[in-house]
């Protein structure tokens, strides 16, 4: 008897492989999924073909000549001046983003009066564009007929007595140390017109990485703080074994976040300083862009493109490994 | 956020093209032979007629609506569709056409520089030819040979220059050069003379800009023309042609004095930045095409009593040119009003109204001379008595994947000041002459 | 191996006292209770004494030193949080080798004391690990050892138990004596939970509102409660508290109850004559309340009274049961083999000598 009802129960207890939820889940994830799979996958796999073919001209042309292209380009002095820029620009973005980012959140932090305002003040430039960002700070940074006859910032600084602080800024041509390796097309060292593209680039994104660090900040339990007070530790032995070690993970994702904006700079640049002096200031996005729109040699542009994508992928691809596993740890 | 810019361009003009072909697409390029066309321009009535462009500034503005005005009056009921972007001297206006194009949703005509930049839309197979259209037109009567000639590729005739521009000009600050006692210098050698007259005297010497990317490419070519003769000038963008002779590090050195002897801030400034510097009594000469005369004019400044023109040095009895021209796209949505506004700009009626406010001179013969200034005038005159070298920076020369190289190797001589990797730099370059 | 000594110690947050001329005096070795409701300021006095809070006036002492000014770090105390506070990003041995490293103590010391301790706690196997992958019971021994190894001279600890299981909240009670047996240092342990506080303290300190109440062995307390404001925190279930008047009759002093009066003892007659005819608080335990057939014995049964069973709750070792007479209900710990009914009648004895008798305005205990 009772077997006869568990054998009867069966078939309506099975689990179908669609049922109507799931129908009606796959039904709404459908016409995003199918977008992203045509525009964002569809187009990266598109882009890596064209990179691979001899496409020159407003004509296409899919003859395929393997990794000619990404030959090409990387025995190009302009682009080996790109990378060499985009390394510069990014680490010392990174660096500075991050130090300044963590200064203001712990000033911030400490409770000091009106800190609503200080911390609108600290984010809002992060509301801006950066194709904003560039043209302020164009101005800004163009030296003019310095030292006599300056403009921008070295105005300033002659009209506050700070004469001596004039500098090229922007057009400054100097690569330090400059120095020259055989087989390299371009002087490895710290392009100084980069200098002033990195401050604004900073000034624009230190309140984001502040606002990541106060959230950080403020999710550290008071009582772990107080622990280690109580276990010898003096104010500044807390901020360096306690405070920094916890806001790890913050730093990691701001990492992330800066790290791929970094990599993919493209208005900020185009506006501040197109490139100049030279190539000094240069990037592969604005590599990209020249090379495909205005050279019209499509497959060069898409093979730019396609180094792009795999450097931003070294950088994400870890940490979402990382992140996974963490979080599967939890 | 993976491959940036052009994969999105790329992307959201894919979507534009798949939802504007999904509402009727237009029908495949309509026969060429039109029914047979009057000398007139061919009045049309109703439709629409979409024209793309980069001229968004004041003057060239003024221009273009001018010629749209008297579309209107001889085409009642056409809606113009004026497709404008701005910016980077027509880089990004060409960005957006060549993704239109690619999405194959092409404007109905399109700005485009006579001679090898356009010959790259004729490869791509995105223009119809128009060699019957001039003949019925009679614009091969009235436009100069040399000019037909960067028109004409493939046997056929592809666009309508609507004007001609002058690029090797040298603009002075008239003050500055009376109160030196100086005169503006006819040769190289004048140049450096006065030059360091000025420098002396504590004046910037030569205004030079670099911000758009064309500034230091463009002394160049006046530089090139100086040394090489027009004779030997244009064979340098001729395929194949040779970059080795030592002629090219004679000019590089010319250059690289001439940069020596303007302002150390030059990445930062435009072209429009430099020729203030000259206005402004800072600096004492700047070499840039006549599209200066019009900024200048736009200032409010005089020529002849704030500033002066003359050839560029080492330039005297040669004209180096450039034309902007209207082409017909292949499957435009609307020919006959493509082609109404193509006999328009072809028209000594339409050149005339476009001109004398765009500050360019008519690319016809017959123009009505009275209606042009003072510089439009000795301008038209040197057209038709000089002789003509086209421009490699403004496209009339070389295609643009030459263009690009060659500017971007003197962009970087403009920040290192390097004859011996400039030289190298150009030679490399010449492979992208085809 | 130090004392401590709260001297009219006043703690302001705004216009909150949270401390209000709180004095108290802890002899060394002694493991002292602070104990009472939430917010009654126990746990502000043990972070003044940390030094985590500043007094607004007052003093506090440890040892002979005055610790006002004295950061946490230099007052040489130990603390265990309530959450632990494990550094979440070390292991547990360097958990509990932080305070030492950065007292600059050579490497081969730290690692004898925090073996030591971890043996101690039986946590030897668990040195390796981040906190997180630890249990709650194995957090608390780790916050425990990280104040051993220190040797401080007085342990803190704020409600440590309060986040483990019933069951091991127990076991770990008893640990934590042995250990103030074994370490013979000063403990000030702050709870709420007044079991805690009587099986633990050597001396036990209530607090209510910033204010302390009684400071006294476990025993005095419950059996000499000051107010009655302890006599009720102290004891479980609560003591019964009824509103009542001392009335003359008979040749004898007697509580009015108003439907029932009850025999005052004649020995305890003279601690509240000079309350006779005024209105009280009368008090008394559960477990001073008798079944009538199950009296023990050397108990006087002349306070016998009629009541009606409303609840029996029992137990097992004793049956709770809450009856009433006149509308006057109380609890009442009987023996496990009492009658007792719901709803039936219960003739109950009263213990009268350990009755509770307070001052009907100011609380206080008459005797």
């Amino acid at each position: 008897m009772q077997q006869a009802e568990t054998l009867s129960a069966r078939p309506a207890r099975r689990v179908r492989w669609m049922n109507r939820d799931r129908a009606i889940a796959l039904l709404m994830i459908a016409p995003s999924a199918l977008a992203i799979a045509v525009f964002v996958y569809g187009f990266i796999g598109w882009t890596a073909y064209i990179s691979m073919t001899d496409w020159r001209g407003l004509a296409i042309s899919t003859s395929f000549v393997g990794f000619d292209n990404y030959l090409t380009i990387f025995s190009t002095g302009r682009f080996q001046t790109n990378i060499r820029n985009l390394i510069v620009f990014t680490l010392f973005f990174l660096a500075s983003c991050l130090v300044i980012g963590l200064l203001l959140a712990v000033l911030v932090d400490a409770r000091i009066r009106f800190e609503g305002f200080f911390r609108s003040v600290y984010i809002f430039p992060m509301a801006l564009s950066f194709i904003v960002t560039g043209v302020v700070w164009q101005w800004l940074f163009a030296p003019g007929n310095w030292p006599n006859d300056p403009t921008g910032i070295n105005l300033l600084f002659k009209q506050s007595g700070l004469g001596f602080l004039q500098a090229a800024w922007t057009t400054d041509t100097n690569v330090v140390p400059g120095w020259r390796i055989e087989g390299l097309r371009t002087r490895i060292g710290i392009p100084m017109a980069m200098i002033p593209v990195v401050v604004a680039a900073v000034w624009q994104m230190s309140g984001f990485v502040m606002a990541m660090y106060l959230a950080g900040l403020r999710g550290i339990p008071d009582e772990i703080k107080e622990a280690a007070r109580v276990d010898g530790a003096t104010e500044w032995q807390v901020f360096r074994h306690i405070t920094l070690p916890m806001l790890q993970p913050i730093t990691l994702s701001a990492v992330i976040i800066l790290g791929h904006i970094s990599l993919k700079i493209f208005d900020l640049i185009i506006t501040m300083t197109g490139g100049a002096p030279g190539n000094n200031t240069e990037v592969p996005g604005l590599y990209m862009y020249e090379i495909t729109f205005k050279a019209n040699k499509f497959a060069e542009g898409a093979a730019v493109a396609m180094v792009m994508l795999v450097v931003v992928a070294l950088l994400v691809v870890p940490y979402l490994i990382y992140n996974r596993r963490t979080e599967v740890e939890r | 956020m993976l491959t940036t810019k052009w994969l999105k361009l790329f992307g959201v003009f894919s979507i534009l093209a798949l939802a504007l072909a999904a509402c009727g697409a237009p029908a495949p390029s309509q026969p060429t032979a039109a029914p047979a066309q009057p000398t007139t321009a061919p009045a049309q009535t109703g439709g629409k007629l979409e024209i793309f462009s980069w001229w968004t500034n004041a003057g060239e503005a003024d221009g273009l609506n001018a010629m749209f005005e008297l579309y209107k009056q001889q085409n009642p009921g056409v809606e113009i569709i004026n497709a404008t972007v701005a910016g980077g001297a027509g880089t990004n206006a060409k960005t957006v056409l060549k993704t239109r194009l690619q999405g194959g949703q092409p404007p109905d005509s399109w700005q485009v520089h006579a001679g090898k930049e356009l010959t790259s839309y004729v490869d791509a197979g995105q223009m119809v030819p128009l060699t019957q259209f001039f003949k019925e037109q009679g614009f091969d009567k009235v436009m100069p040979p040399k000019l037909l000639e960067q028109i004409t590729y493939k046997g056929e005739i592809w666009s309508v220059p609507v004007n001609i521009h002058r690029s090797n000009v040298l603009w002075y600050n008239i003050k500055i050069f009376q109160e030196n006692g100086l005169t503006p210098p006819k040769t190289i050698d004048d140049f450096f003379k006065v030059a360091e007259a000025l420098k002396a005297k504590g004046i910037i010497p030569l205004a030079v800009g670099g911000k758009d990317r064309f500034e230091t490419p463009h002394l160049f070519e006046s530089v090139l023309l100086a040394v090489f003769g027009p004779e030997d000038y244009p064979k340098l963008f001729q395929p194949g042609a040779d970059w080795s002779d030592p002629r090219v590090r004679q000019a590089a050195e010319i250059a690289k004095r001439m940069l020596e002897y303007s302002n150390s801030d030059r990445s930062s400034l435009g072209w429009a930045d430099a020729a203030q510097l000259v206005l402004d009594g800072k600096a004492a000469m700047t070499i840039m095409g006549d599209w200066a005369h019009g900024y200048f004019i736009g200032k409010g400044a005089k020529v002849g009593v704030d500033y002066g023109y003359a050839p560029a040095p080492g330039n005297e009895g040669v004209f180096m040119w450039l034309s902007d021209s209207f082409g017909l796209a292949k499957g435009a949505p609307n020919p006959e009003q493509a082609k109404a506004w193509l006999a328009l700009c072809g028209s000594r009626e339409g050149q005339d109204a476009f001109n004398p406010k765009k500050g360019s001179i008519p690319a016809r013969t017959d123009a009505d001379v009275s209606l042009y200034d003072e510089y439009l005038q000795y301008s038209i005159k040197a057209f038709s008595s000089e002789k003509l070298v086209p421009s490699v920076v403004h496209g009339a020369a070389a295609p643009e994947a030459y263009m690009t190289e060659y500017g971007n190797a003197l962009n970087v001589f403009a920040s290192d000041l390097d004859v011996d990797a400039v030289v190298e730099a150009l030679k490399d370059a010449a492979k992208d002459l085809k | 191996m130090a004392s401590i000594k709260f001297d009219h110690v006043w703690k302001r947050f705004g216009d909150f006292a949270a401390l209000k001329d709180f004095t108290l005096d802890v002899a060394d070795q002694e493991f002292l209770v602070l104990v009472g409701p939430s917010g009654c300021g126990k746990t502000t006095a043990l972070r003044c004494l940390a030094g985590l809070e500043e007094v607004t006036s007052g003093t506090i002492m440890i040892g002979d030193r005055v610790v006002n000014d004295i950061p946490p770090k230099d007052r040489d105390i130990a603390m265990v949080f309530q959450s632990y506070a494990l550094y979440p990003h070390m292991s547990v041995y360097d958990n509990m080798a932080f305070g030492l490293k950065l007292r600059k103590i050579p490497k081969a010391e730290i690692d004898r004391r925090v073996k030591e301790a971890a043996e101690m706690l039986q946590i030897g196997h668990l040195l390796d690990r981040k906190p997180k992958a630890l249990s709650g019971g194995q957090r608390q021994r780790v916050a425990l050892g990280r104040a051993i190894v220190r040797h401080p001279s007085v342990f803190l600890m704020d409600e440590p138990l309060s986040n483990l299981d019933a069951k091991l909240r127990v076991q770990t009670r008893a640990e934590i004596s042995k250990l103030h047996q074994r370490l013979k240092t000063t403990f000030i342990y702050v709870t709420h939970d007044q079991t805690e506080a009587m099986t633990m303290g050597t001396r036990i300190a209530v607090m209510r509102d910033g204010v302390l109440q009684q400071l006294d062995t476990p025993q005095n307390l419950y059996d000499h409660p000051a107010n009655m404001f302890v006599a009720g925190f102290i004891g479980s279930p609560s003591m019964n508290f009824f509103e009542a008047t001392l009335v003359r009759g008979d040749g004898q002093v007697l509580v009015d109850f108003g439907p029932f009066q009850l025999p005052v003892p004649p020995s305890r007659i003279d601690a509240i004559a000079d309350h006779i005819g005024m209105p009280i608080f009368f008090g008394i335990r559960p477990e001073d309340i008798h079944d009538a057939h199950y009296v023990p014995r050397g108990v006087d049964e002349s306070a016998r009274l009629m009541t009606t069973v409303n609840v029996v709750e029992p137990l097992g070792s004793e049956v709770y049961a809450y009856v009433e007479n006149g509308g006057k209900e109380m609890v009442a710990r009987l023996d496990p083999r009492t009658k007792a009914r719901t709803g039936e009648v219960l003739e109950i004895i009263i213990d009268m000598s350990k009755m509770h008798i307070f001052d009907r305005d100011t609380e206080r205990a008459l005797i």
